[in-house]
């Protein structure tokens, strides 16, 4: 435990929480934290594709088949957990739902930092399923709303369909968001820097290993400490959110990391390394991809609860309590 | 001297609305196409950050950042464009929306 805390990315968050808390005056430029975000995800997309094409297609594409699977399946889980606790209505646990069955690339990269400190090696067959865990959520969450608001029509007896401006019906709306689902910035970044990772020849690769390696984990402390600034922003609204989905917070990336140990190392045959990034996958939660998606589609569900709750209780919680967790997780099923 | 100067300009400015939307970023696209669709020449957004009913807009992360999106247009399209406004409203968007009086010195421009 001490090992992870110890580490300068996760030392930064905590200096990040730290400085709200005491109402410092930090406070980045208002696109830093975006620039950073990309900067990562370039990285880790070319150091991800560069390793790939190295490896394995069957592999790969059984790791891909996996990513959907918890991509499609987290949500599902979510949502009949938030939906039967009866401490949100529909539309807030599709929504809540949404953003655990899609991956927090901080989380995933701070795990990586951690693995990283304790030398364990680990697969890069991940960070694909990283690129492709982003959008599947934000399907089902969009259909899990459009399901429950029909519902909820039904129930109060007014018209279905919502026809009111052309092109905004339903079926056009659909088409729309998943259209935005697949294309969403962080996913074309992702996927594309792996692309050109994978094709491009490696001694042009070679001139690029300070971008992309030596600066990788500054700039991603310096992501963290503007993270930590806004998790520590979100403690205000824990009372609103209520002690049951604070509890749904960090159940729920536990029960994550579970189904995500007995995948990686079962399924798909990684060592401890490979164990706890796909645990990781399983148990983050979205802050940057999901949030905007759930505002835009679903604007019946509160933005307070699901951002407290994925930025404020899972982040946290992963990032000091959780990678740590799973490392004990993947190191008892692999060593079985 | 001043009310001579107002009077002169009057006779150069043209009465117009302008309506001024504070929102989320995420809605920038749909009011910018409904705006479009009902007729207005051009529109203008700012970032911004601020307080609300939705509490804190820090700008920070792309679903914490609102803006402020103006357009300006003749008194004929304003109803059709506050329609579509409050149509985005009734799905449980949150939006400000102001509606001011301005003169213009070219109307052509917003017609």
């Amino acid at each position: 435990m001490l090992s992870n805390l110890l580490i300068p990315a996760v030392l930064f968050f905590a200096l990040g929480f730290l400085a709200k808390l005491i109402k410092s005056d930090l406070r980045f430029p208002s696109d830093l934290a975006k620039a950073l975000s990309i900067y990562l995800l370039v990285a880790i997309g070319l150091h991800g594709g560069y390793e790939l094409g190295k490896a394995d297609l069957l592999t790969a594409l059984n790791s891909v088949m996996w990513a959907l699977l918890l991509g499609f399946g987290m949500p599902l889980i979510g949502y009949a957990i938030l939906v039967f606790s009866k401490k949100v209505d529909a539309m807030n646990a599709a929504a809540i739902a949404a953003h655990y069955g899609s991956v927090s690339a901080g989380t995933f990269l701070t795990a990586v930092a951690y693995l990283d400190s304790l030398q364990i090696e680990y697969d890069s067959y991940p960070v694909i399923m990283l690129a492709v865990m982003e959008s599947p959520a934000i399907v089902v969450g969009l259909l899990l709303a459009a399901w429950s608001r029909r519902r909820l029509a039904q129930q109060q007896g007014e018209p279905v369909a919502d026809t009111e401006n052309g092109d905004d019906s339903d079926r056009g709306k659909l088409t729309h968001i998943l259209r935005d689902a697949f294309t969403n910035g962080s996913v074309v970044l992702l996927l594309g820097s792996m692309v050109i990772g994978a094709v491009a020849a490696p001694q042009s690769m070679a001139k690029i290993k300070p971008f992309i390696e030596d600066i990788f984990m500054g700039v991603l402390c310096l992501f963290l400490l503007e993270m930590g600034m806004e998790a520590a922003r979100r403690i205000g609204d824990f009372r609103r959110v209520g002690a049951v989905l604070v509890v749904f917070g960090v159940a729920m990336p536990v029960l994550g990391g579970l189904i995500g140990v007995f995948i990686g190392h079962l399924m798909l045959g990684f060592e401890v390394g490979g164990t706890v990034l796909v645990a990781v996958l399983a148990a983050s939660a979205s802050y940057i991809a999901v949030p905007p998606a759930m505002r835009l589609a679903v604007p019946e569900a509160n933005p307070s609860l699901y951002l407290t709750l994925s930025l404020g209780v899972t982040f946290p919680f992963n990032v000091v309590f959780g990678i740590p967790l799973y490392h004990m997780m993947a190191t008892a099923v692999t060593s079985a | 001297m001043n009310e001579g100067l107002l009077e002169g300009d009057m006779h150069r400015l043209h009465p117009e609305k302008l309506i001024t939307v504070i929102t989320s970023d995420v809605l920038g696209d749909r009011l910018v196409k409904a705006v479009k669709q009902r007729g207005a020449s051009g529109y203008t957004i700012f970032r911004a950050q601020g307080a609300g009913s939705s509490g804190e807009q820090s700008g920070m992360l792309d679903v914490d950042t609102n803006i402020v999106f103006h357009v300006v247009v003749p008194l004929t399209k304003m109803s059709a464009m506050l329609d579509a406004l409050e149509a985005i409203g009734r799905k449980g968007h949150h939006l400000k929306v102001l509606v001011s009086d301005v003169n213009v010195l070219w109307p052509e421009k917003f017609e």
